[in-house]
């Protein structure tokens, strides 16, 4: 500031030996800044070796990134993929699921008796089965966890409904606890180990329910302390904090030891489980991990052996580098266009597409390899049918023609008619019509455009995008308020009924208003059917009249992806994403 | 002075309840079900009963029944975490997210002020410029690539720091004094043990969050720098720093004990409100590095209209903010005792 400035020359050479001063100062002033400096970074550094030390330490036998956070471990709240993936790990209900075959094998119960006419289940469970905190599990536990889910209602309730007089009871208790009896409930408890459930009608894959989160038996005593009476009514009711660790007591190959938000779960093996001997992994830990490529770096550093469900973006990339390790494989869904059917849009005006030859027309137009081709990018197979190829046995209906480049010109002159047909030809005069989709996944509106472009090129129609967020998106979806929406559906259990079921005429989750007669009346008639293939093949014939009637315009697919290295075992490659924890593994060099 | 402080905390609850009320209408407006957490409709049974539990049977019985509760520390059981608490989520966030904030604050005013003050008094040199492009830098790259930048470098291609590894409870022994586990190491060994069970947790605490907390202190210290260079001109300008230093008292002796104490008043009112703005501010920053802090229940209870975590998260960061600001406001008197904070 106060430096003398006198000039001591002129010219270049002036100039130049002032910038270098001014250089020349300013490379002092950070070497200073950097002395000053230097001693904490070369302390931090220690630091940071001692640190990482203790912090590498802590590692768990297996550790993998579960597909989002875990909301609830209370088996009535399930819902999310990733709580009931962390369930199985704790849990196991009356029966399990195989992870190759899907088949239902014994897990609290040794074995089951079926009567002949497919109606009563009756259960003898382990005379070794045992909680985390010790107790003997007996068909009590079973009884008050399943009367819990019909006295305090959650997602899945209506999965209970196949229990004879379940729903009534759920209902009469509704509306006056008192008088509610349970015992018109076909859930018996025999004796300690033996548990008698009569059904409304067959159901074939009632084990495969049994084996489901909502099935989980509950340990009574455990709960007690968060028993809420209300005041009023005298209904009762369980404080979900009953699940957070050391409260938390499951029957399965491992027990809660540690669950923070944001960092994930500590799962400790569960020595008094009754298969303990077989369990791999003394401690699992389950991640919870927001950003997909921190995910990512720490699969690569070693940090992580298997990253469950990684997006659709990162898996196409590590394949295109052809990377061995992430592994791609069918899922237990489908991605598609729900199609308003009422005869009114939200506006009030009148609905094109309630006119079923509007939904064939749009539905034969659309060539969906581009959109797996460039959208998705890993090999999902399109479709033209809703359930999803995973069934072996279920003789698969015939879906809409398909564009598919070759008989492109036929197809188009058959949507074109049907659209003439209809009262647009060419196009005219159809309505501005919306395409609505969620705008948390990129790919929903990336899939929108193409769609639109190839209604335009093809029928001449112009339709506008309408990316909303995804509250409201749900709301709207299931309000009926819009006229074309991207949708999907996973199944529940391994039946093709979890998928049929959508489209029922009363069901909840009938998101399109379409209602078909014929459809509901084969789906009761499966339902009563006895004969499994007799029952398959009616399913087929409902299946076959959605896929005529297009309420929905199945577009591909779902596939899984998975990350995980060779080291690691027990990890079976199942559309259900089903893992037997017990059996996971992973060998470490270090 | 004491008047001024009775003034403002008579105005607190006012201004909490204006909060509250507008806080809850927003949330209850906004369109979407908090209880539907996936994309499958609930039964009508069902969310009447869950309706029953969390008192949301009627807008007005759920605008009324959260106050008293939330005076007695009760906010309610979380909509998006069933069996979670709103407090305990608080309790379990807050913490962390002032560990983070707290070193953010930290880096940012001591090498904000430091630089600042450099480049005025080398102004128009090289440093200057180089303090400018750093203020530069801070301002306009955004705080999620300067934390994916810092990750990707320290932490993924040379692993010097844990990626997005948060050491569990290492905020609860950082805070030390006030937290629980200070209190019973004492009871159990002594007052040695666990002051030196406080320190230890410091180089735990630092490898954890010192890239984080670089990310998320750029913003503030570029703003420190510039109020710290323009404040610190002006001061270096005036006749006492002239009388100073015609005294014969040694240059940075003048610089740093007389100038800085007038030049850092500007830098002093920003301090209030770029806490609160790190504190809530944290999201992104707690996203890319998996940092268990409030920063991230505070957007995504937005998301998924949980409308009980979001009256916590709010009215939460709300005392915080007022509590800076009287903070600052009482600080400014003191460093300036020309300055009276009484208004009169």
């Amino acid at each position: 500031m106060m430096k003398n400035s006198l000039p001591v020359g002129n010219g270049l050479g002036l100039m130049k030996f002032r910038t270098m001063r001014r250089l020349l100062g300013a490379c002092i002033g950070m070497a200073a800044g950097f002395g000053v400096m230097a001693g904490p970074i070369a302390g931090l550094t220690a630091v940071t070796a001692a640190a990482s030390a203790a912090v590498a330490d802590d590692r768990a036998d297996f550790t993998f990134i579960n597909r989002g956070e875990v909301g609830t471990l209370d088996p009535n709240r399930m819902s999310w993929m990733q709580d009931i993936r962390i369930g199985y790990a704790l849990w196991e209900g009356l029966y399990a699921l195989d992870g190759d075959t899907l088949a239902p094998i014994p897990g609290a119960a040794a074995k089951v008796e079926v009567s002949d006419d497919k109606k009563t289940y009756t259960f003898t469970l382990r005379d070794n089965g045992k909680w985390s905190n010790g107790d003997a599990v007996t068909t009590a536990d079973f009884a008050f966890a399943w009367r819990r889910m019909l006295e305090e209602p959650g997602d899945y309730t209506y999965l209970f409904h196949y229990i004879k007089g379940a729903q009534a009871y759920e209902q009469a208790y509704l509306q006056d606890n008192k008088a509610a009896d349970f015992k018109t409930v076909g859930i018996e408890v025999v004796s300690p180990t033996v548990l008698k459930i009569t059904l409304e009608s067959p159901c074939p894959f009632f084990l495969d329910l049994a084996a489901f989160p909502p099935f989980f038996p509950l340990n009574e005593k455990s709960l007690e302390k968060f028993k809420q009476v209300d005041p009023k009514s005298g209904r009762v009711s369980y404080g979900g904090e009953f699940t957070q660790p050391p409260n938390l007591v499951t029957n399965g190959p491992y027990r809660l030891d540690k669950w923070q938000l944001k960092v994930g779960q500590h799962l400790v093996a569960n020595p008094h489980y009754w298969d303990a001997a077989s369990v791999q992994s003394k401690t699992i830990d389950a991640l919870s991990v927001d950003d997909p490529i921190l995910g990512l770096q720490k699969y690569e550093l070693g940090d992580v052996d298997w990253i469950a469900d990684t997006t659709g973006e990162i898996a196409a990339n590590l394949k295109e580098k052809g990377r061995q390790d992430v592994k791609v494989f069918p899922s237990f869904g489908t991605y598609f266009y729900s199609f308003n059917c009422k005869e009114k849009l939200p506006n009030g005006d009148k609905n094109p597409l309630a006119d079923v030859r509007v939904r064939q027309a749009l539905a034969m137009s659309i060539d969906r390899r581009p959109i797996v081709k460039n959208v998705t990018r890993l090999g999902e197979a399109p479709a033209n049918l809703y359930v999803p190829p995973v069934f072996p046995d279920y003789p698969t209906p015939t879906g809409l023609p398909m564009l598919d480049g070759k008989s492109n010109a036929d197809v188009l002159a058959q949507a074109r008619k049907l659209l003439a047909e209809a009262g647009y030809p060419g196009g005219q005069g159809f309505p501005d019509l919306k395409i609505m989709y969620n705008t948390d996944v990129a790919e929903h509106q990336a899939i929108a455009e193409i769609v639109a472009r190839q209604w335009k090129k093809n029928l001449g129609i112009t339709l506008t995008l309408d990316g909303i967020e995804i509250k409201q998106f749900q709301t709207r979806l299931h309000g009926k308020d819009y006229a074309i929406s991207r949708a999907s559906w996973y199944g529940d259990y391994n039946d093709v009924s979890t998928f049929t079921d959508k489209y029922k005429g009363d069901s909840l989750n009938n998101d399109s208003a379409w209602v078909n007669a014929e459809y509901d009346k084969l789906l009761v008639a499966a339902t009563l059917e006895p004969d499994v293939k007799k029952r398959l093949a009616l399913l087929a014939q409902a299946e076959q009249i959605l896929v005529n009637e297009v309420p929905i315009l199945p577009m591909y697919f779902y596939v899984n992806k998975y990350v995980m290295r060779d080291n690691v075992s027990g990890i079976p490659l199942n559309p259900r994403n089903m893992v037997v924890f017990k059996k996971v593994a992973a060998t470490h060099s270090k | 002075m004491v008047k001024f402080l009775a003034g403002r905390l008579i105005q607190f609850p006012i201004i909490l309840a204006v909060i509250y009320v507008i806080t809850f209408l927003l949330a209850w407006v906004a369109p979407g079900s908090p209880f539907q957490r996936t994309e499958r409709p609930l039964a009508p049974q069902v969310q009447e009963q869950l309706k029953r539990q969390f008192h949301a049977e009627s807008w007005h019985g759920f605008l009324l029944y959260y106050p008293p509760q939330m005076l007695k520390g009760n906010f309610g059981p979380s909509f998006n975490y069933p069996g979670r608490s709103v407090s305990q989520i608080l309790s379990d966030g807050l913490p962390v997210s002032i560990a983070l904030g707290g070193l953010a604050m930290s880096i940012a005013i001591t090498i904000g002020v430091f630089i600042g003050t450099l480049a005025a008094v080398f102004r128009g040199r090289a440093l200057d410029w180089v303090s400018l492009t750093v203020a530069l830098l801070g301002v306009s790259v955004p705080s999620f690539v300067a934390a994916a930048v810092l990750r990707g470098v320290f932490a993924y291609h040379w692993t010097i720091f844990p990626l997005g590894r948060w050491p569990s409870g290492i905020e609860t022994r950082l805070i030390g004094p006030l937290g629980h586990q200070f209190w019973d190491t004492l009871h159990a060994s002594g007052f040695t043990s666990a002051l030196s069970a406080w320190a230890g947790s410091f180089p735990q605490y630092l490898y954890a969050a010192l890239l984080p907390a670089i990310a998320l202190s750029l913003l503030p210290m570029a703003y420190i720098t510039r109020l710290t260079r323009v404040s610190m001109i002006d001061v270096l300008g005036s006749d006492y720093v002239r009388t100073a230093r015609a005294k014969g008292l040694s240059r940075p002796r003048v610089i740093f004990k007389h100038c800085l104490r007038n030049a850092i008043l500007p830098v002093l009112s920003y301090i209030g409100p770029a806490a609160a703005a790190t504190l809530v501010g944290s999201f992104v920053v707690e996203t890319v590095f998996q940092i268990p802090g409030l920063g991230q229940f505070f957007v995504n209870s937005v998301q998924s209209r949980d409308q009980t975590l979001i009256l916590g998260t709010v009215m939460t960061y709300s005392v915080l903010l007022l509590g800076l600001n009287l903070l600052v406001d009482v600080a400014y008197g003191w460093v300036d005792p020309r300055i009276s904070v009484g208004g009169g």
